[in-house]
């Protein structure tokens, strides 16, 4: 007799078909996830029947097609994966096939898919700083002349003019053109602990210690003031001072201080110059004083900030705070909605404050007058490579998600604004109060706020410089030489690449 | 009897496909080495430069330091292991209660992903968080955050390392321990040989081979680790971490640096070539060595 046949293994099979059974049974006795299609499109406004009768009227050639997508696995992104992309399934027959995945992940498999032209992706998250270089290298389709080329295609709610200008970051400059359609827009905002400054006992306290009234901080020398003392008066209460975002290895170090803490003591456009140059000896501020100081400050921020931080990259930073481990930081504003509104998250729910944050004498100014900024402006669009197998399914599917009736739900769950109505939508209203007027801030304040700055070699310098900041938290080199070492690199890596000569 | 040509037409899909997936990729990466290319430079096109990316490699103390620290963990690692292994090995050979249990729970390791080991350490270890700091503190008053401290971070990826990979070697060596002849041992026993003198004259010749064939597994592995130090550390703190793998990557991925990175590619593949040359020839001497003292 074969083993096959024998009683005992027949047995043994049947039981191992029971698990499976059970978790069929299960399966069909659960409720539907939460994400599931249905469910996400009933939340969203009714959208007038003629639009909903363009989507399947359009899609109708395209019945059946996958397309394929990436992106960083952000609340804005995710909410499109459980959300959206459901919805549009369900609305036109084509199956968008979204994948969310790490930071460094999305940009490694996007650039390497567009560069080597295999079409895998018909659409793909640009990052607002990767966008220069991904329109040097042509990989972006020109949407603008698409829409022309195929009016069937434009949906009649689509309009770019009800874009903030943020959409201005994905046009091409020379031409007006739109390569990507935004679909988050948010600032990384100073974030404190309204309970905690607004408690009369706490308040007492720090005004015995300081002199001074405790309230968010205007300047670096009040945020230190107030983070050295919420480190001291936390000591006993897991709570610190600040977040520092200062992972090392990671590049959320060096956007931390390049995009945030250095153009708030004026030094802009990672202090390389129009002309590409990095050094101050010739012509750039990377290594100036200016940088110095800020590398100086922040740094020095470590002491007050939780021992994860230098194991923070944005998500560890938002989860810190989250967690009521720190009583103020920089938090990039697509987590402030969670973190205030979401109590299986969140631990200060109800607690957390935004503002302005803090900057050095000037720049505020200088941002007020056009020629600076005071911190990042992020956000991200979807663009269509030119490699794309299914250009025209993921032209729909962009409108579908640039439209007006997906934008305020979206909105107010995962704090990203790209359409100037949606500020004044109830449910964004009502998010902003839980936020303390994170959405005011970003509506009113928006502008001293910038993206990065249009290079086309963002990645690669940055690889360059990152390794000094590095070091410059770890202590293996003071701010002063991790900066005059970072700026030689820099400069002799520009010329290499060909922009400086 | 099959004509060679019969031979030649079997293996003729395995070597087609072995020289699409291996050899063209290899060839392109040793021509790519020759040109300075990225996409993202002011010149997005490939320019010749003759054997310059591999004379910058000479230069690159980036490059050498990274080699250099790859060299040193893999050294560490694989010296723990070989030693955890042999005694854990010995310890097996020996009946004691819940031996079956101890040998299933202690492989689980090995069928771990690299990368599930590295994030599943990541969470003991992130300062603030983990159980790892918070007991070190509490009960020894250590401050350890593998974010700041440079040793911390080595050490505590060598001790990844040893406890990813030493179940393999100890069952390596316990399947070598467990079929050598119980004659010489039982021999040098009547002869009066001690514990020490039956392990340096007979158990370390009599299983050398089986040593030097899992040094070289494990020093290939080693050398070439970047998932599990990509999760754990991120190369970091600083760039105390960052072993030629993950220099590689970065120089080839993020940097985009093609040219350079298969100049760099191809070194460490020669310099592994050269250590794997260097141990197979260990290996076959060792082996050589037996036979010649079996014989006499």
């Amino acid at each position: 007799m074969s083993a096959n046949k024998h009683p005992l293994y027949a047995a043994r099979k049947a039981w191992t078909l029971v698990p499976a059974l059970v978790m069929t049974l299960a399966a069909c006795a659960a409720p539907p996830p939460a994400a599931a299609p249905a469910a996400p499109a009933a939340e969203q406004p009714a959208a007038p029947a003629a639009e909903m009768s363009f989507w399947a009227k359009a899609a109708e050639p395209y019945k059946g097609v996958t397309i394929r997508g990436i992106s960083e696995s952000t609340p804005p992104s995710n909410y499109v994966k459980d959300v959206l992309a459901p919805a549009f399934e369900k609305e036109t027959g084509i199956r968008v096939d979204f994948e969310t995945t790490s930071w460094d992940q999305q940009y490694d498999k996007a650039i390497k898919d567009m560069e080597a032209g295999t079409g895998i992706y018909d659409f793909v998250y640009i990052e607002q700083d990767i966008i220069y270089s991904y329109l040097k290298n042509n990989y972006l389709t020109n949407l603008t002349q698409m829409l022309k080329d195929k009016p069937e295609l434009a949906s009649p709610d689509f309009d770019i003019s009800k874009f903030t200008s943020f959409i201005n970051y994905f046009k091409d400059p020379s031409t007006g053109d739109v390569y990507g359609i935004p679909m988050e827009a948010f600032v990384k905002v100073y974030v404190y602990r309204k309970d905690l400054f607004d408690d009369p006992e706490v308040q007492k306290a720090f005004k015995e210690k300081t002199g001074r009234d405790l309230k968010p901080a205007t300047t670096f020398e009040e945020y230190a003031e107030i983070a050295d003392f919420f480190t001291e008066w936390g000591k006993d209460k897991e709570l610190w001072g600040t977040t520092v975002q200062a992972v090392t290895g990671h590049p959320a170090s060096f956007y931390e201080f390049f995009e945030t803490i250095a153009p708030s003591f004026g030094v802009y456009n990672w202090g390389i110059s129009q002309d590409y140059r990095a050094s101050v000896d010739k012509g750039g501020s990377l290594n100036g004083d200016k940088a110095k100081k800020a590398l100086e400050f922040w740094v020095g921020q470590l002491k007050n900030a939780p021992p994860e931080a230098t194991k923070s990259t944005w998500d560890e930073v938002a989860a810190t705070f989250a967690a009521g481990r720190a009583a103020q930081g920089w938090i990039y504003g697509e987590n402030v909605a969670w973190i205030a509104s979401d109590p299986t998250r969140s631990k200060v729910v109800g607690k957390v404050g935004v503002a302005l944050p803090p900057t050095a004498e000037g720049v505020i100014e200088e941002a007020k007058a056009g020629k600076g900024y005071i911190g990042y402006y992020d956000g991200g669009a979807f663009g269509i490579p030119v490699s794309s197998k299914n250009k025209e399914a993921a032209l729909l599917w962009l409108q579908y998600i640039g439209q007006p009736a997906v934008q305020p739900e979206w909105a107010a769950k995962s704090a990203r604004i790209v359409h100037t109505d949606t500020f004044n939508d109830p449910k964004v209203a009502e998010m902003d109060t839980q936020t303390n007027g994170y959405y005011t801030l970003l509506r009113e304040q928006g502008p001293l706020f910038a993206g990065a700055p249009p290079f086309p070699f963002h990645a690669q310098l940055r690889e360059v410089i990152a390794p000094f900041i590095y070091k410059a938290i770890t202590g293996e080199l003071s701010p002063s030489d991790a900066l005059d070492q970072a700026a030689k690199a820099a400069d002799e890596e520009l010329v290499k690449l060909g922009y400086a000569k | 009897m099959q004509s060679p040509r019969t031979g030649w037409g079997l293996l003729a899909p395995t070597l087609i496909i072995l020289a699409i997936t291996g050899l063209l990729p290899f060839l392109y990466v040793v021509y790519v080495g020759f040109f300075d290319w990225n996409p993202f430079a002011a010149t997005k096109d490939m320019v010749f430069a003759g054997v310059n990316n591999y004379r910058r490699l000479v230069f690159d103390n980036d490059f050498l330091q990274s080699l250099g620290r790859t060299l040193v963990f893999a050294v560490c690692a694989v010296a723990s292991e070989l030693v955890l292994g042999f005694l854990l090995a010995q310890t097996l050979t020996k009946e004691f209660p819940g031996k079956t249990f101890f040998r299933t729970v202690f492989a689980l390791p090995l069928m771990v992903a690299p990368i599930a080991v590295g994030a599943t350490w990541r969470l003991l270890t992130m300062p603030g968080l983990g159980p790892l700091p918070y007991y070190l503190d509490k009960l020894f008053g250590l401050n350890y955050n593998i974010g700041i401290f440079s040793d911390q971070a080595t050490l505590t990826l060598v001790l990844m390392d040893i406890w990813h990979w030493t179940p393999f070697v100890t069952l390596v060596f316990l399947a070598g321990l467990i079929s050598l002849p119980k004659e010489p041992f039982e021999q040098a026993q009547v002869d009066g040989a001690n514990r020490w003198q039956i392990f340096r004259y007979l158990t370390v010749p009599m299983l050398m081979p089986i040593i030097l064939t899992t040094v070289f597994i494990r020093m290939m592995d080693a050398l070439r680790i970047v998932d599990e130090a990509w999760m754990l550390t991120n190369g970091g703190p600083g760039t105390s971490t960052l072993f030629i793998g993950i220099h590689i990557w970065r120089i080839v991925f993020p940097k985009t640096d093609y040219g350079y990175g298969s100049a760099m590619s191809l070194l460490v593949l020669y310099l592994t070539i050269v250590l794997c040359w260097l141990l197979f020839v260990a290996i076959t001497s060792a082996r050589q060595h037996e036979v010649e003292g079996m014989r006499g």
